[in-house]
């Protein structure tokens, strides 16, 4: 006995019945007909859904080796619990995070060994020139902040980063539509074709890096990329001579998460691209499979300055290896109260003036 | 006694013809029938005495200044006849209207329905155009409906003359050619400020956003591999179509009026709405 197939209606839902008449199926709710085949590939294609893998594998084993450890002291801040590592020639005094001293809790010990390091690329006195630049032409910024700041107190630190390496297969469906219009003495038409579009394939990610470290602001080191790593190299406790090192204190789990957000996002947006020449595109289901997701631990380099101003601190960062400069700075409310009713003054009278100009006319 | 007789009769004659040719060319300069039929018919009683001779005064000045009949109608019910038929009808029966093409405006107020006419005849087709007639009506109407009917009227008839007076200059008021507004001061300086606010809002939001460059990256687009972008399915299904056919809109902004013929076989302008 055959089974009796059901279809639903992909217009409205409803179930669809074959009519006799046109030969055809027809929703008996919306009207709409429909060839047979064209049926029986949308159900085809509705039941291929799958659902999302994005698992990870630790692919470092980085152990420290006795002598290298022996080189590395380590700090803790104790204002905000900020602990860092740097080699024993180097004397870290105040705490790179929020300026508060730190002292010397012995030696550096535990976590992961990093599997690479980017060392720094840009010296200190560029860091300080890229700063000064970060403060001109903003009118907003308060002039105190601009005479008050200590320039000097910038600080070289490599910020730990979990590298994320994956090959992904992505499942796409998307209800898209053509709308055509077009005209005779009498009426306007629209005509308005439905598709259903399905998009499968592979991409592959190399080093979606995220911030390891709690005590630096995620969106901060974002803001900082890219790191191009292309110039890692393998780790060498050496590298670090000078600067400041932090320790992962966010574990690669909590770390995927993050990784796991942009990949997708760059993997529905690089599919949605390969749809082209409709009116409009919905994305309806979709579903991302990782394959060889391996997760690697990595140092980056970063010029950190923490200013405090009005008893807020402020977190600035710049990309050790290309020098870009970020950190929010503070609003004067004043200048901006006198910008904001001093240009409304302006225009208005302006525009005013352009009205009556207007209707003389 | 006989020669008296032909005298006399040659003399009354002569007065006749006298009068005659003093009629006709009396009414050559202004025939205008409004010398039988007022001007101003208030048949629903919407007007005092006063109001009625003053109004009257000011219909009487512009028609016979102008030579073209203002004519303010009320009735309480048009009994069944649609109301720009009845508009036309009382025109062209009570012999409105100067000179050959018979020419004047005639406002009419129907109660019962709270409908406002107003039928155009001759020269009052041509200075009174349908542009000219939203732009009246949107002036005097509110009137009408807050029970003003004299300020009302008054201002209809003002502005017929005003619009006949721009007609004679060969352009009458018209798509594109309206009367202009005053300048509203206040007006205009709330909307140049409120504007001025939203920009300056636009520009300081601008300086406030050069203080901030700290965003999170929402994708990881630096770090994919484009080659790798390997389509295994490519699908495109068609499912099934939608036709939606609208009737196409006349477009109306040509000017001018536009013209009816009454039961009488004059041709009349005109057009109304309810107040």
């Amino acid at each position: 006995m055959a089974a009796i197939q059901e279809y639903k209606c992909p217009c409205c839902g409803g179930a669809i019945a074959f009519d006799s008449t046109i030969q055809k199926m027809k929703c008996p709710f919306c009207d709409t007909e429909f060839k047979m085949e064209t049926l029986a590939s949308y159900d085809d294609e509705l039941k291929n859904d799958q659902a999302d893998d994005m698992s990870w594998q630790m692919a470092s084993d980085g152990e420290w080796q006795a002598d290298e450890l022996r080189g590395l002291s380590a700090y803790a801040c104790q204002s905000c619990g900020g602990e860092i590592a740097c080699d024993e020639n180097t004397a870290a005094t105040s705490c790179p995070f929020c300026g508060n001293p730190v002292v010397l809790t012995g030696r550096f010990s535990g976590a992961l060994r990093p599997d690479f390091v980017i060392p720094f690329k840009v010296n200190r006195r560029a860091a300080k020139e890229a700063l000064k630049k970060h403060y001109e032409g903003k009118r907003l910024l308060p002039k105190v902040f601009k005479e008050q700041n200590h320039i000097n107190e910038v600080k070289g630190i490599y910020v730990p980063f979990w590298l994320f390496d994956t090959g992904a297969n992505v499942n796409m469906r998307y209800k898209a539509t053509k709308v055509r219009t077009w005209s005779d003495s009498k009426y306007d038409y629209t005509e308005t074709k439905f598709y259903l579009v399905s998009r499968s394939g592979e991409l592959k990610f190399e080093k979606v890096p995220v911030d390891g470290s709690e005590k630096i602001p995620d969106d901060l080191m974002e803001s900082l990329e890219p790191f191009h790593f292309s110039e890692a190299v393998d780790f060498q406790t050496s590298y670090l001579a000078g600067y400041l090192a932090d320790k992962y204190d966010v574990d690669v789990e909590h770390s995927a998460e993050r990784a796991n957000e942009r990949i997708r996002k760059s993997s529905e947006e690089a599919f949605r691209e390969t749809v082209t020449g409709y009116t409009t595109v919905t994305k309806e289901t979709g579903s991302i499979q990782l394959q060889n997701g391996k997760v690697t631990y990595a140092l980056f380099p970063v010029w950190l300055l923490s200013t405090k101003w009005n008893g807020e601190n402020y977190l600035f960062a710049m990309n050790g290896q290309t020098g870009k400069m970020v950190g929010d700075l503070p609003l004067d409310k004043a200048v901006y109260r006198k910008w904001l009713f001093g240009l409304t003054g302006a225009i208005g009278v302006a525009l005013y003036a352009f009205l009556y100009l207007l209707w003389l006319l | 006694m006989m020669k008296t007789l032909h005298k006399r009769m040659a003399g009354t004659f002569l007065v006749l013809l006298l009068a005659v040719f003093t009629i006709s060319a009396i009414s050559v300069l202004s025939v205008s029938a409004a010398d039988n039929a007022s001007r101003l018919v208030d048949g629903a009683d919407l007007l005092s005495d006063s109001e009625e001779s003053d109004l009257l005064y000011i219909l009487d000045e512009i028609s016979e200044r102008q030579q073209v009949d203002i004519v303010v109608v009320t009735v309480d019910s048009t009994e069944g006849v649609p109301v720009g038929a009845y508009a036309d009808d009382f025109y062209d029966y009570n012999g409105y209207g100067f000179g050959d093409g018979r020419d004047g405006i005639l406002l009419l107020i129907s109660m019962e329905e709270r409908d406002w006419y107003i039928s155009t005849c001759g020269y009052g087709i041509t200075a009174l155009t349908d542009a000219g007639r939203e732009y009246i009506s949107g002036k005097f109407v509110d009137d009408l409906s807050i029970g003003d009917y004299a300020a009302g009227f008054t201002r209809f008839a003002e502005l017929c003359d005003d619009f006949i007076t721009q007609a004679n200059s060969g352009e009458p008021y018209d798509v594109g050619n309206l009367p202009q507004e005053a300048f509203g001061f206040a007006g205009n300086l709330v909307l140049a400020f409120a504007v001025a606010f939203i920009i300056a809002l636009i520009v300081t939001g601008i300086m406030k956003g050069q203080l901030k460059t700290v965003c999170s990256q929402s994708a990881a687009d630096d770090y994919m591999n484009k080659d790798s972008l390997h389509l295994t399915k490519n699908d495109d299904l068609f499912l099934y179509r939608n036709v939606d056919r609208r009737e196409k809109k006349e477009d109306d902004n040509s000017g001018g009026s536009k013209t009816h013929t009454s039961s009488s076989g004059e041709t009349h302008g005109g057009g109304g709405g309810k107040f």
